[in-house]
């Protein structure tokens, strides 16, 4: 590699840089810090640590607020959507990419209108077929949502299988393996690192989803964190350091995984959008 | 690849939920654009009126014309200014900076943070009594810098596409960077033994190996700028903000969709116009930008 020394240029780049990533490192951490304080404390010490440690904030939300059950639900959803989008999204990439049929390509190409077309677009009808099916309201309409959604993941799966030797196909028919065991039992063990960048992603995504939950979890006990917390900034004011608290419980699994998985996700979402 | 019926079965189950929940709600809002239903009870046909609403209509007309204003001024600072600077920090980290590998998680963190917490952080720095930014200015006696920020209709906008661009930067960060492993060595080598400063090697030789990714970059913003919903909710509210300087074609059709709590007129067949009107957008902007990248790239 062509790596030289750090000139002038390059120091002024880290420091710029340095700074810009400040932005988010103070953000957070003031958000963690002053989730320990109380509301006295958040009054005239606004920004300096806490004066006295206080849990009271979480065991507000947590237990007088119910967090614990958005917190739930956020586990719950998200688990079982991706559970269930990389399995659809898989098979239908397998389908895709391994057998040699007409119409293959156009079929692709519909798979992957999605990417360009997000969700939000179609809500409206999408509501209207979801109040038919009385699926509003239910874990079960968000996971089908979730899973519907699939292009993305089918685009990374999709790629993934077409890149395997055919041989591992033939010799597998000869031991006399049927097709949906040599799917399950050669090509989904053999896919296990874009298997984890898809669910890695995926969780992230539908972690974080906002306008999907809102429009079709109007009921409170169906919540998922992310309503929750954005139900809190209507009364910021009031309640600023119960929200506190509330972010801090919802970034902290999401900010876990993208430190371990960091690498997966980057590369998934980058690689998942050049396409030649 | 082989030949066997087998695919069905695994098309089938994906092909069903994929059509269902994701094409045929595309197809059933161009039907519901040309009627008046409230989404109950009868649907009255009115041909092309909700069109006539959203385009010429006085009231509705100015409402949707801010409104896609505001998409179009977010699509350009993302194509104009937000790029250039995804392309100058994968850069950076592509020359191996000092502390590149913490630059590039840094960089990218704030896209794992839920919008709701984006839009608490947002409250937190601007609010004008008790927010970040005021507190540091006043601390350092700069009293005149004190603004309402996001209640200072003058610069609202601007503060909003500044914490949508920090949320999001990453992602376009990281397709570039991707694309950057892509150049090859020995061509660099070469412009370095040639004598080439450091800003021709990049203009020259490398920035053209990432066309590509640019371009795909270029699409993505666009489509991303034209379907602007979460954060400008959760920031300026339903009404989309002050003056409606943070209303977008998303908020407006939610709006009109959902809103009857608020506002008291839900209609369905005209939020469905709206979504036509901004689907049919979207597709124009991906036409024109594909002729236009395949005019420059391929001459």
């Amino acid at each position: 590699m062509y790596r030289r020394k750090q000139g002038p240029g390059g120091w002024i780049a880290t420091i710029l840089l340095t700074l810009y990533c400040l932005i988010a490192v103070v953000l957070i951490g003031n958000m963690i810090v002053s989730s320990f304080k109380t509301k006295q404390d958040l009054l005239f010490n606004t920004f300096g640590l806490p004066t006295k440690i206080t849990f009271e904030n979480y065991r507000q939300v947590l237990v007088e607020d119910s967090l614990y059950r958005n917190f739930l639900n956020s586990i719950i959803l998200t688990m079982c959507s991706i559970l269930s989008l990389v399995f659809v999204s898989s098979m239908t990439a397998y389908g895709l990419a391994r057998y040699r049929f007409k119409g293959r390509n156009a079929l692709e190409l519909y798979f992957l209108l999605g990417l360009m077309f997000p969700i939000q677009i179609a809500i409206l009808p999408l509501f209207v077929i979801m109040r038919t099916l009385s699926l509003t309201n239910t874990f079960l309409g968000m996971i089908i949502l979730y899973t519907a959604n699939m292009s993305f993941s089918l685009f990374i799966f999709n790629q993934f299988f077409k890149e395997l030797p055919g041989a591992l196909h033939e010799s597998a028919i000869i031991d006399g393996a049927g097709e949906f065991a040599i799917y399950w039992r050669i090509m989904m063990p053999i896919s296990k690192p874009v298997l984890f960048t898809v669910m890695t992603v995926s969780f992230v995504q539908i972690w974080n989803d906002f306008y999907l939950p809102l429009v079709f979890l109007a009921k409170r006990s169906l919540h998922t964190l992310t309503l929750a917390i954005y139900q809190y900034l209507a009364n910021f004011l009031a309640y600023w350091n119960f929200v506190f608290a509330a972010a801090t419980l919802a970034l902290i699994p999401v900010i876990i995984v993208f430190l371990v998985f960091s690498d997966q996700i980057i590369s998934g979402l980058a690689a998942g959008s050049i396409k030649e | 690849m082989t030949k066997s019926k087998a695919y069905i079965g695994f098309i089938t189950p994906g092909f069903i939920l994929y059509s269902l929940f994701m094409i045929v709600p595309l197809g059933f809002a161009i039907y519901y654009s040309f009627f008046n239903w409230s989404g109950m009870g009868a649907m009255d046909f009115i041909g092309l009126d909700n069109f006539r609403r959203i385009f010429f209509d006085e009231r509705m007309g100015g409402i949707f014309r801010n409104a896609l204003g505001n998409n179009f001024r977010y699509m350009a600072v993302a194509v104009f200014i937000f790029i250039p600077i995804q392309i100058a920090m994968a850069y950076l980290i592509h020359l191996k900076i000092r502390g590149h590998n913490l630059f590039r998680l840094m960089i990218f963190l704030p896209y794992v943070i839920s919008p709701s917490i984006i839009g608490f952080f947002a409250l937190l720095v601007f609010d004008p009594n008790i927010g970040m930014l005021n507190t540091l200015l006043l601390s350092l006696g700069l009293q005149d810098m004190v603004s309402a920020w996001f209640g200072n209709p003058d610069i609202a906008f601007s503060l909003l596409v500044g914490v949508i661009g920090w949320n999001g930067i990453g992602v376009g960060m990281v397709i570039i960077l991707a694309n950057m492993k892509n150049i090859p060595d020995d061509v660099v080598e070469a412009s370095i033994i040639d004598g080439a400063s450091v800003w021709q090697r990049f203009w020259h030789i490398e920035l053209p190996f990432l066309k590509p990714s640019i371009v795909n970059v270029v699409v993505l913003s666009s489509i991303f700028a034209l379907t602007q919903f979460d954060i400008p909710f959760i920031v300026g509210g339903l009404n989309g903000g002050i003056d409606g300087k943070l209303d977008f074609l998303n908020l407006m059709f939610f709006r009109y969709t959902f809103g009857d709590a608020y506002f008291g007129e839900t209609a369905l067949g005209f939020g469905a116009a709206i979504s036509v009107v901004s689907f049919s957008i979207i597709l124009c902007i991906s036409l024109l930008q594909k002729l236009v990248f395949n005019r420059l790239f391929n001459r």
